[in-house]
């Protein structure tokens, strides 16, 4: 069965080996739960070996389909052909910011400069300018005028916890 | 039968107190609305919610996330016939035809056949669950830890063998999912398991951060690296309205589409898109305008998937309520929500949580007639909802996900685990793994593995009892067949 190889293959094979080695962190880890069996002759190791196992199968079978020329019975992903890397480093980005900032600046100020983080990188996704300094600080107050909303639906009426810049909140 | 006819009295009575009719309605807004909207499911959207659980009754919040879950499916199917991408799965089928109906100028009828075979479809699927599901729960207490053990094993069977064209991409994200669910304490003996020394991982991995990340935040991800330049064509509205032959065309098309969904809810067979193709299949055969299939768009195409997919959606609460066993990720997620209020789904919840379930049901007849008035009247207001920019929309849900993951355990920690997920949800998506299993896998697993130990102890630590009981030995028969059919079907069609 001669298929033509994939322009995805060593990516697939990447991601195989990917599974292979949660397979084997899970094998290791499973080798220092004790078995402790009881009645059921399995213990709480048992579950773990299995999955590692079975996770090793996989990866096996994912690394020989990705060297024979590509996963099997693939559907065509959809979108262009090429990712956008900048574009998903400005969304990343803006994820990471919004964790770092939550416990500092508070629910609404870290939001707002993730969401602006992320709509910078959209924009640049579809070939459109960015906007200097003047489109930056529109898209913060955007942000901010979702994020502090949804705040304060979600601290006042619902009473979920979000962390607040000061301790009014409002904020 | 009239022990039937007064609780489910007593549940219309909860169901209609004001608050809890806001609840539903709230609930079918946002749902339609999330349906509308291409980028989150009904799923992820309960899934951001779940921290409210807290907070708000459990009553109030099943009604408000059961709103949320049909609400979609009612909204999926507007997106479909005005724009070319589905918003729900269960809805593809639907864009087949509805979308070439809009393109023919008949978009109002396709839109009005599939809000009011929805409402048809919803409703009787209601009555079945109402008539069904006690009797099924009352039978079900007579399973044992083993029959259980095989019910979840054909389900984690069926979403990952089942579902997608690949098998072996299948279970590798179910055994990723069983892997995230292991992190944690047992069940059983509370041996900590996979905790690397991270205080986050004592209480095991949160459901919300894995279903927001790999869903919402994966989206968000995967359109800023390959959907940019897609460009998406909507079609012009017209009058919600069916003439007199398009009436008596979709009628018979409901019926059947009902007929066809409701079992597959039932079963382990993992959600709605079976049912729908098979709905399709079926008008496309028996339909005497088979010219317009592919063309200008059949309405009896419309009609009978979107009957299939409400039925079928409807029937996940039978086996999520009477057995505690999820067949689509909604209903995954719906199951999690019960199980932070301490509730455990299964047959004895007719008998502990009687007023919930009830009260539950009787909002399903409540929210069907709320959605057949948001969605025939009100069509035009959730329409505008497609002029959205994406840049700000999905930036923008990034903000919601963030309310999810973060309120529920108020941990930043989470918010880098929630990245990884979406992370990894692109290359699942890119390299066409489904996602399914991996929520499955996570919230089925510990139960599973906890029923498995509980088996075996009854079994004295042999497999062996697994076949000496007749009903699991036929579970076990299922999921043999589940997994070799569609291979020996395909060896007999190359031989």
């Amino acid at each position: 069965m001669a298929r033509e190889r994939s322009p995805h293959a060593s990516a697939q094979l990447a991601l195989g080996l990917g599974v292979l080695a949660v397979a084997a962190v899970l094998a290791w880890g499973a080798a220092s739960i004790p078995s402790q069996a009881g009645y059921a002759g399995i213990g709480p190791n048992f579950l773990p070996w299995v999955v590692a196992l079975a996770l090793a199968v996989c990866g096996a079978g994912l690394v020989m389909q990705a060297l024979r020329g590509g996963y099997e019975d693939m559907d065509e992903p959809s979108g262009a052909e090429r990712g956008d890397w900048p574009a998903l480093a400005w969304m990343a980005a803006g994820i990471g910011a919004n964790a770092v900032l939550i416990e500092r600046a508070g629910f609404v100020l870290a939001c707002s400069v993730c969401y602006a983080l992320a709509v910078r990188g959209l924009r640049l996704s579809e070939g459109r300018s960015a906007g200097g300094v003047a489109g930056a600080a529109r898209d913060l107050a955007t942000g901010l005028a979702i994020a502090a909303p949804v705040y304060w639906l979600f601290t006042k009426v619902l009473e979920v916890n979000l962390p607040g810049l000061t301790g009014t909140g409002w904020l | 039968m009239t022990e039937l006819w007064s609780q489910l009295l007593g549940g219309f009575a909860t169901a209609a107190t004001p608050v809890n009719l806001l609840w539903a309605f709230v609930g079918c807004a946002v749902g339609t609305a999330i349906g509308v909207l291409p980028g989150l499911g009904p799923a992820v959207t309960v899934a951001m919610l779940l921290p409210i659980t807290a907070q708000v009754e459990p009553t109030a919040s099943m009604i408000f996330f059961c709103g949320i879950y049909y609400g979609a499916m009612y909204g999926g199917s507007t997106t479909s016939i005005l724009l070319n991408t589905p918003g729900e799965t269960g809805t593809m089928v639907t864009a087949l035809e509805g979308f070439k109906m809009a393109k023919s100028g008949r978009a109002g009828a396709a839109l009005a056949t599939s809000a009011i075979g929805s409402f048809v479809a919803g409703t009787i699927a209601t009555v079945l669950v109402t008539l069904f599901a006690p009797v099924l729960a009352e039978h079900a207490v007579k399973l044992g830890p083993p029959e259980y053990f095989c019910l979840m094993l054909l389900a984690f069977t069926t979403v990952s063998a089942v579902l997608g064209k690949s098998t072996l991409r299948g279970l590798t994200a179910l055994f990723f999912g069983l892997a995230l669910g292991l992190v944690g304490m047992d069940q059983i003996t509370g041996q900590v398991r996979y905790t690397a020394g991270v205080p986050e991982f004592l209480d095991g991995i949160e459901v919300v951060l894995v279903a927001v990340g790999l869903f919402a935040v994966g989206e968000c991800l995967y359109n800023a690296l390959y959907e940019g330049r897609s460009t998406s064509s909507l079609n012009r509205m017209n009058r919600v309205h069916m003439t007199r032959t398009e009436w008596q065309r979709s009628w018979p098309a409901w019926l059947r589409g009902t007929a066809i969904g409701f079992p597959f809810g039932t079963i382990p067979a993992g959600g709605s898109e079976i049912p729908t193709f098979l709905s399709y299949a079926t008008e496309r055969k028996l339909s005497r305008h088979k010219d317009e299939f592919g063309t200008t768009g059949a309405i009896e195409g419309v009609a009978g998937p979107e009957a299939a997919n409400n039925s079928a959606v409807t029937a996940t609460l039978v086996p999520l309520l009477t057995l505690g066993i999820p067949t689509s990720v909604t209903a995954a997620i719906l199951l999690s929500a019960l199980q932070n209020y301490g509730i455990n789904a299964g047959p004895q919840l007719f008998q502990t949580s009687s007023a919930l379930v009830w009260a539950l049901i009787a909002s399903l007849y409540i929210g069907n007639v709320m959605l057949l008035v948001l969605n025939l009247p009100l069509v035009g207001l959730w329409v505008k909802l497609l002029k959205i920019p994406r840049a700000p929309l999905y930036a923008g849900i990034l903000i919601f996900a963030t309310v999810g993951v973060y309120g529920m355990r108020q941990s930043a920690f989470d918010l880098y685990l929630m990245l990884a997920f979406g992370l990894l949800g692109v290359a699942m998506r890119r390299f066409d793994f489904p996602t399914a299993p991996v929520i499955v896998g996570l919230i089925l697993g510990p139960l599973a593995e906890a029923q498995l130990r509980n088996a075996l102890s009854i079994g004295e630590g042999r497999f062996g009892i697994f076949l000496e009981r007749p009903m699991s030995l036929f579970l076990l028969v299922c999921v043999a067949l589940v997994l070799l059919m569609p291979r020996l079907l395909a060896w007999r069609r190359r031989a």
